[in-house]
């Protein structure tokens, strides 16, 4: 599958040869590609699809042998159903407020941390960073207890606060990523920016994280999907239906009793809640694209 | 060209005797440091700095979340390691965090390498590799649970298909950590956007000048690729040990919690046997004390993979 | 300048020779851990709620859900005393624990909280629920209760929970499936008694069918699926799961090591693999029930509880099936039971505890039992009401007349949760036939007993 990195380089060759040539060219660059991808998207788009098939599914036909790889009768009243077994538009609007109020944080804090860890030389650095590393080995749930004693004491419980908040100070992975990024600059272009007066922000602005792009989009499209399907977070700080996400949404096709789940409306919410974050991954990717062309002029 | 990469860089960085006199640079490059990274601490300080105390001090009582706690000294370690599904829970943890992390790499570099195709519908094959990762874990659950149904699903019905024999990925103890594992790898275009992240970042001007050495496909992936490459590779080891060893979530759904790692203890995990301990049991001591047990563990891996990344990891291109 | 390459290794190589810098950041980070202990050490309890509703937090989704919103509206239409406000909680069994925990340490918990009663020996052995002795007539509520109701919702002599309602488990057997076998089924007929297992296993055997790929298309019956748990097979062999006197839980009594021992029999002449690949996708949580084996018709007979009769009514409406008695060992023998359900609990520091626990009364009592027992078809806990027949339609009148009345429960101990996943791991291990019944139930009991030991003596009531 490396091959395909060389492909935009012309090869030289011989004048008798290129005609052959070019035809073993094209299927090395078109069409072999081509093959693998396929294969591998059929595997990859498998779960999406049972999930689609079954969000449009009857009751009965769920229960069908064998399985039936595509629905009898579309059944679209089960979105309608779906939406209506929890208060779906609110629920909606408070995940969408929460997420893009952490991908605002995650932005703004963790090209900053990272940019500390990485291009500035300062005694002790790594040694601190470690430090960042090792926060995340602690176990989150036996940290609930504590995390919840102070934000009982600052009034956030039932508020979008303890899940947005820390986020405005770096969290360790992101910071990690960025650093990664960061690192793999040369040093001598924030020296020679320094020789020419500019400053660290000036630096961290202007030259590294143009170069950065891919990085930051990553960080902020990793952000928006942890706070998007975060399920722990909002079952623990909120506490009523007013402030609910999605994630507990879905939670309420399940039964409290066992052995019983309405299948097809889950599926039918979990396909509405996917599909904004496919339209923002189709628009990420143009951003993450364009960003590495912009990074790669040097 | 590809020989001067795989070097590794010199250290460019005075000797030690002389660091501890910080000269003028050194002391504006420790506060412009410091200035940096404040966020972080300001939020290490705010936020985690007393969950860690509050937990290590617990981990030394017995305490059920209510009450007093009951100082016990040692008695939480010390039952600990005569408690047998702690070792069979760290063991399940090692043994799934030992695959998981490798395979991880491959499939993510794999799945990079092929959003990285450069056919102009390659956008549409990105999306596609990343939707599983979309996919909210508590309904990706219920749909393996379906797909790998032995009787009736269809990734089963396909194995015997092609004459391979009907695995009862969930109810069977000897294959229930391999279809976790394998789960996991769904949920691998995560570490593979980075990956792509990584590649993109590559100068074409290296290949370009491997290009007149005549390199082939396989010595430029082996020679500039994978190099270039080992930053991303340490973040996703870091990543990928941090995740394995605190899998929580995924077993939950699918396995349920009644009890925590069925069939039969097979796929009782480090975490899940924690938060049962302390939320469950009300051994919230107990669980704590597990819990620092663990972050021992977790640093000392993550400190060999540091140790060794010194020797592998190539940062700086020139 | 220059030091991009460099690595958090280097730094913790070198780092003993920097001892006194570690050493001042140790002692700097201990002052602020120091600072931020004794700050916390009084946690002040926050005002969730404003106003007065009393706040109740149910994990009931629909359609039981709605039964309990037109139940509080009906309470609310006619109390004196404050209205309550009904919050729904994710259902997730595994997190409304942590939820509710760390709602009440931190001041944010609920009034009343609708609790799994067999977890209320452990909750009140923890501290989260407050003894309802001390409210008027909270000492004597628990009387007009069902006997094991009545001693789920006790510990340490004092109530603890009101019941809510109940279940119980029976065996169930598809009438059409096993006729079409040439099985006569008149020994399944409630009115001959309960059978004996071995008289199962031979009606099952009849039953199994194997594809081309070895594997069961068909089978008769799997001892352990659904409801077929430990206990169910413990108490059918007369076991006993707990010695009151010396204060041990006896997971390795003869009667359940028997018990175990015959589904480790039953399950090694099957294939103990090939059994599982037929049920245990069943017993996962979130199995579609339209896929229930015993629901498409490819299972004879199951154990499994009363609200089955609701699940086969929406996914089966033709099906045409029996219930009887858990079978018994020997023809002759008692057929046992066991019986579970939920309760209304009150948490500590509830902030409208004399209107939280009138409002549980009521939940718990004639007026609320009667409604719900209507409505979702569940069974109630309060004695008079089992005695009206228009409560019950004929089938639901065969747990409640029949099995009720011999209906036992899982000993309501402190370390009652430990004690069940504990069983069920080894009950696993059992019917897949990985460790022998002595041997795992010996480690049940060295384990259980060893988190008991600190509660002794313990007192069940009942």
């Amino acid at each position: 599958m490396a091959r395909a990195i060389a492909v935009q380089t012309p090869r030289t060759s011989t004048a008798s040869g290129a005609r052959s040539s070019s035809v073993r060219k094209r299927f090395r660059s078109q069409v072999l590609p081509r093959i693998v991808l396929i294969l591998m998207c059929a595997i990859f788009i498998l779960p999406f699809y049972w999930m689609l098939t079954t969000a449009l599914k009857s009751n009965d036909e769920i229960g069908a042998y064998p399985p039936t790889l595509w629905p009898h009768d579309l059944r679209w009243a089960n979105f309608k159903d779906a939406v209506e077994v929890f208060p779906f538009w609110s629920f909606l609007r408070n995940t969408a407020t929460i997420t893009a109020l952490t991908v605002l944080g995650a932005a703004i804090s963790n090209p900053i941390v990272a940019y500390g860890f990485s291009r500035i030389a300062w005694p002790g650095r790594d040694k601190v960073f470690f430090l960042v590393l090792a926060t995340v080995f602690v176990p989150f749930p036996v940290l609930i207890i504590a995390l919840f004693d102070i934000f009982a004491r600052l009034g956030w419980i039932n508020t979008f606060l303890p899940l947005v908040v820390p986020l405005f100070f770096g969290n360790a992975f992101w910071i990690f990523l960025m650093r990664q990024f960061f690192m793999r600059i040369p040093q001598e272009v924030s020296d020679a920016a320094r020789l020419d007066g500019a400053n660290e922000l000036q630096i961290l602005f202007k030259i590294i994280m143009p170069q950065s792009w891919p990085a930051l989009s990553a960080v902020c499209l990793f952000a928006g999907l942890h706070a998007w399907n975060d399920f722990l977070g909002p079952l623990i700080f909120l506490q009523d239906e007013t402030k609910y996400t999605l994630a507990i949404g879905l939670t309420f096709f399940e039964s409290q009793s066992q052995y019983d789940i309405r299948f097809n409306l889950l599926m039918a919410a979990s396909a509405l809640i996917v599909l904004p974050v496919i339209v923002v991954f189709l628009m990420f990717q143009r951003v993450f694209v364009e960003g590495v062309t912009l990074g790669s002029m040097k | 060209m590809a020989a001067e990469i795989l070097a590794a860089s010199s250290p460019r960085r005075p000797p030690f005797g002389q660091r501890f006199l910080l000269g003028r640079a050194e002391r504006r490059n420790l506060a412009m440091g410091l200035l940096f990274i404040s966020p972080w601490i300001v939020g290490f300080v705010a936020f985690l700095l007393y969950p860690f105390i509050y937990t290590i001090r617990i981990g030394f009582t017995q305490y059920s979340g209510f009450g007093d706690p009951l100082w016990i000294g040692l008695e939480n370690y010390r039952q600990l390691f005569r408690d047998d599904l702690f070792w069979k829970s760290l063991y399940n943890t090692l043994f799934y965090t030992g695959l998981a992390i490798p395979v991880g790499v491959v499939v993510a570099m794999g799945l990079a390498l092929a959003m990285n195709q450069p056919v102009p519908e390659v956008p549409i094959y990105r999306a596609i590799l990343y939707l599983p990762s979309v996919i909210p874990a508590f309904a990706l659950s219920f749909i393996f649970l379906t797909l790998l149904d032995p009787a009736r699903g269809i990734f089963n019905q396909a194995l015997m298909a092609v004459g391979l024999p009907n695995i009862n990925w969930f109810g069977d103890p000897r294959y229930s950590k391999l279809a976790l594992v394998i789960l996991a790898q769904f949920g691998a275009g995560q570490a593979a956007l980075i990956f792509l992240a990584g590649l993109k970042g590559i100068p074409p001007t290296l290949y370009e000048a491997s290009m007149l050495d005549g390199a082939g496909t396989w010595r430029k992936f082996w020679n500039i690729t994978l190099p270039m490459m080992t930053p991303v590779i340490l973040y996703d080891l870091i990543l990928g040990l941090s995740t394995g060893i605190q899998i929580f979530t995924q077993i939950f759904v699918i396995f349920g919690n009644d009890p925590p790692g069925a069939p039969a203890n097979s796929t009782l995990a480090y975490v899940p046997y924690l938060y049962n301990n302390g939320f469950r049991y009300g051994q919230m001591g107990y669980a704590a004390a597990m819990a620092w047990v663990l972050f021992l563990i977790t640093l000392v891996l993550a400190f060999f993979i540091f140790r060794s990344s010194n020797r592998w990891v190539h940062y700086d291109t020139d | 300048m220059g030091n991009s390459n460099e690595t958090p290794y280097r730094l913790i190589d070198h780092a003993s020779r920097r001892r006194t810098n570690r050493r001042r950041f140790l002692q700097g980070a201990a002052g602020l851990g120091a600072a931020a202990i004794a700050g916390a050490r009084v946690i002040v309890p926050v005002a969730a709620q404003e106003g007065d509703a009393v706040v109740f937090w149910t994990t009931f989704t629909d359609p039981d859900l709605a039964i309990l919103k037109g139940m509080v509206e009906t309470y609310n239409g006619q109390t004196q005393s404050a209205k309550v406000e009904l919050v729904q909680i994710p259902p997730a069994e595994v997190t409304d624990t942590s939820k509710l925990m760390t709602a009440v340490r931190g001041g944010t918990g609920p009034d009343v909280y609708h609790l799994d009663r067999f977890v209320v020996a452990q909750r009140a052995a923890d501290g989260v629920l407050q003894d309802l002795s001390e409210f008027e007539g909270g000492a004597t509520f628990l009387d007009n209760h069902i006997a094991f109701a009545r001693s789920e919702a006790t510990y340490d002599g004092k109530p603890f929970a009101l019941p809510f309602d109940t279940d119980a488990r029976a065996l169930y057997y598809n009438r059409t499936l096993l006729m079409e076998a040439g099985i006569d089924i008149a020994a399944l007929d409630p009115a001959n008694g309960p059978a004996t297992w071995d008289a199962v296993k031979q009606m099952a055997n009849a039953l199994n069918q194997k594809g081309p790929d070895g594997n069961y298309t068909r089978m008769g019956f799997i001892p352990w699926l659904n409801q077929g748990w430990h206990y169910t097979y413990g108490f059918s062999w007369g076991g006993e799961f707990f010695d009151q006197a010396a204060c041990e839980v006896t997971p390795d009594n003869a009667q359940v090591v028997a018990a175990f021992q015959w589904v480790y029999d039953y399950c090694k002449e099957l294939g103990p693999q090939q059994v599982s690949a037929f049920g245990s996708p069943s017993m996962q949580p979130g199995f579609p029930p339209q896929q229930h084996p015993f629901i498409t018709g490819t299972l004879g007979m199951q154990i499994t509880g009363d609200w089955m009769i609701n699940q086969l009514r929406t996914y089966a409406p033709e099906m045409d099936y029996g219930i009887t008695f858990i079978p018994v060992p020997t023809a002759g023998n008692e057929s046992a039971t066991w019986a579970g359900g939920w309760s209304m609990a009150m948490p500590q520091g509830a902030k409208q505890p004399e209107a939280a626990f009138q409002f549980m009364q009521w939940m718990s009592g004639e007026p609320g039992q009667r409604i719900y027992t209507k409505e979702s078809a569940h069974l109630p806990t309060w004695e008079a009401l089992l005695e009206d027949k228009t409560l019950f339609e004929e089938r639901h009148r065969f747990f409640s007349e029949q099995l009720l009345p011999i209906a036992k429960n899982r000993p309501p101990l402190p370390v009652g949760a430990k004690y069940w996943d504990e069983l069920t791991a080894a009950w696993q291990a059992v019917y897949l036939n990985e460790a022998e019944p002595q041997e795992a139930l010996t480690a049940v009991k060295e384990r259980v007993q060893s988190q008991l030991g600190r509660f002794c003596p313990v007192t069940i009531e009942g």
